[in-house]
C-alpha cells in the first residue's frame, strides 16, 4: 500500500458487506454517487481495511487509465478533407 | 440518433453547429476510432464517415443537448455496422471470457484482487494501453467511454443503446478483466505482486 496512506493498524480487516460495499464505492469514483454516499465513503475508508483497499486500487486503475493512455495525435488533413468532403456534399 | 426531424436549420446554423459543436471533438472522436480498429486509415475514415453522417443528420441534433455523445453513438453505429465486418485487425475477442462474463447484469462485486496500488502506478503507458487494447471490444469500450472520455453512466448508456445496469456491470467486468492483464504483465516483468510475497 502506498507509503502516504494511514496505517491500517485500526480498521477492521474483514467487511461484512462486500459486494454492497465495493459496488458503492466504484459508483462514487465514476462520479455517479450523491452526497450522502460520500459521507458513508469516508466512514469506510475510516474503519475497513477491504474497502480501503479496494477503493485506492480502483482509484489508481483509473488515474493511469487517464493520464497513460497516450493519446493518439490526429492526422493534420483529417479536419480539412472532411471540411471539403461537406462542401462538395452541399 | 432520433430520425425524428425537429426542425430544418439554415445553411448558416448547419454551419455553425458543425464548427462550434461538432469539430472540437475531432480528437476524442479520432482517438476512440483508433482504439476501436487499431488502424490509422480505418480510424481515420471512421472519424470522418462520422462527421460526415453528423452534417447529413444534422436535423435531428438538438442545440444545447451532448454534441461529444450524440456524435459518439454515430461513431460506435459505424464502426459495429461497417468496420468491425472488414477491420484489417482480427478482432481480439476471448469468447469463453465473453460467456464467462456477459450474460446478466448481475455481477459479482466479492472479487478481490492482489494487485497492488504502487505497482499499477509504476507500470509505463505502454503497459497500461496494451491491457485496455487486449480487452474485448465491449469491454474496451465502456473503459474508453468512462475513464477516458469521461462520460457518465446515463451518456454512456445512450451512446451504447443499453440500459444503465448494463453499462454499470459491464464497467465492472472490464476494469476487472484489466486488472486480471495487468496482474499478468506484474508477475512477468518482476514487479512486486502479494500473490509473490
Amino acid at each position: 500500500m502506498d507509503k502516504n496512506f494511514n496505517s491500517s493498524s485500526e480498521r477492521k480487516l474483514n467487511c461484512k458487506d462486500v459486494g454492497k460495499c465495493f459496488k458503492l464505492l466504484e459508483s462514487i469514483l465514476d462520479g455517479e454517487a450523491d452526497l450522502e454516499s460520500k459521507d458513508i465513503l469516508d466512514e469506510k475508508l475510516e474503519k475497513c481495511q477491504p474497502c480501503f483497499e479496494h477503493f485506492h486500487l480502483e482509484k489508481v486503475i483509473r488515474e493511469v487509465l487517464k493520464t497513460k493512455c497516450t493519446k493518439h495525435m490526429v492526422p493534420v488533413e483529417l479536419a480539412d478533407t472532411i471540411r471539403q468532403k461537406i462542401q462538395a456534399i452541399k | 440518433m432520433s430520425e425524428i426531424q425537429r426542425k430544418k436549420y439554415s445553411d448558416k446554423d448547419k454551419n455553425t453547429i458543425f464548427d462550434q459543436e461538432f469539430m472540437p471533438h475531432i480528437d476524442s472522436m479520432y482517438n476512440f476510432a483508433y482504439r476501436l480498429t487499431f488502424d490509422e486509415d480505418d480510424a481515420k475514415d471512421l472519424v470522418q464517415d462520422t462527421y460526415l453522417k453528423a452534417y447529413r443528420f444534422i436535423n435531428s441534433f438538438e442545440r444545447g443537448t451532448n454534441a461529444k455523445a450524440w456524435l459518439f453513438r454515430i461513431l460506435k453505429n459505424s464502426f459495429i455496422n461497417e468496420y468491425r465486418k472488414k477491420s484489417k485487425q482480427p478482432s481480439k475477442v476471448d469468447y469463453q471470457e465473453v460467456e464467462t462474463y456477459y450474460n446478466s447484469d448481475n455481477v459479482d462485486y466479492n472479487m478481490t484482487s492482489d494487485l497492488r496500488v504502487d505497482t499499477v502506478k509504476d507500470m509505463l503507458g505502454d503497459e497500461i494501453s496494451n491491457a485496455l487494447n487486449s480487452l474485448a471490444v465491449d469491454f474496451r469500450t465502456v473503459i474508453i467511454l468512462c475513464d477516458l472520455e469521461g462520460f457518465t453512466y446515463e451518456e454512456m448508456a445512450k451512446i451504447l443503446d443499453i440500459p444503465i445496469g448494463t453499462v454499470r456491470s459491464r464497467l465492472h467486468r472490464a476494469r476487472n478483466l484489466l486488472k486480471e492483464k495487468l496482474k499478468g504483465y506484474a508477475q512477468n516483468m518482476g514487479y512486486d505482486t502479494e500473490e509473490e510475497q
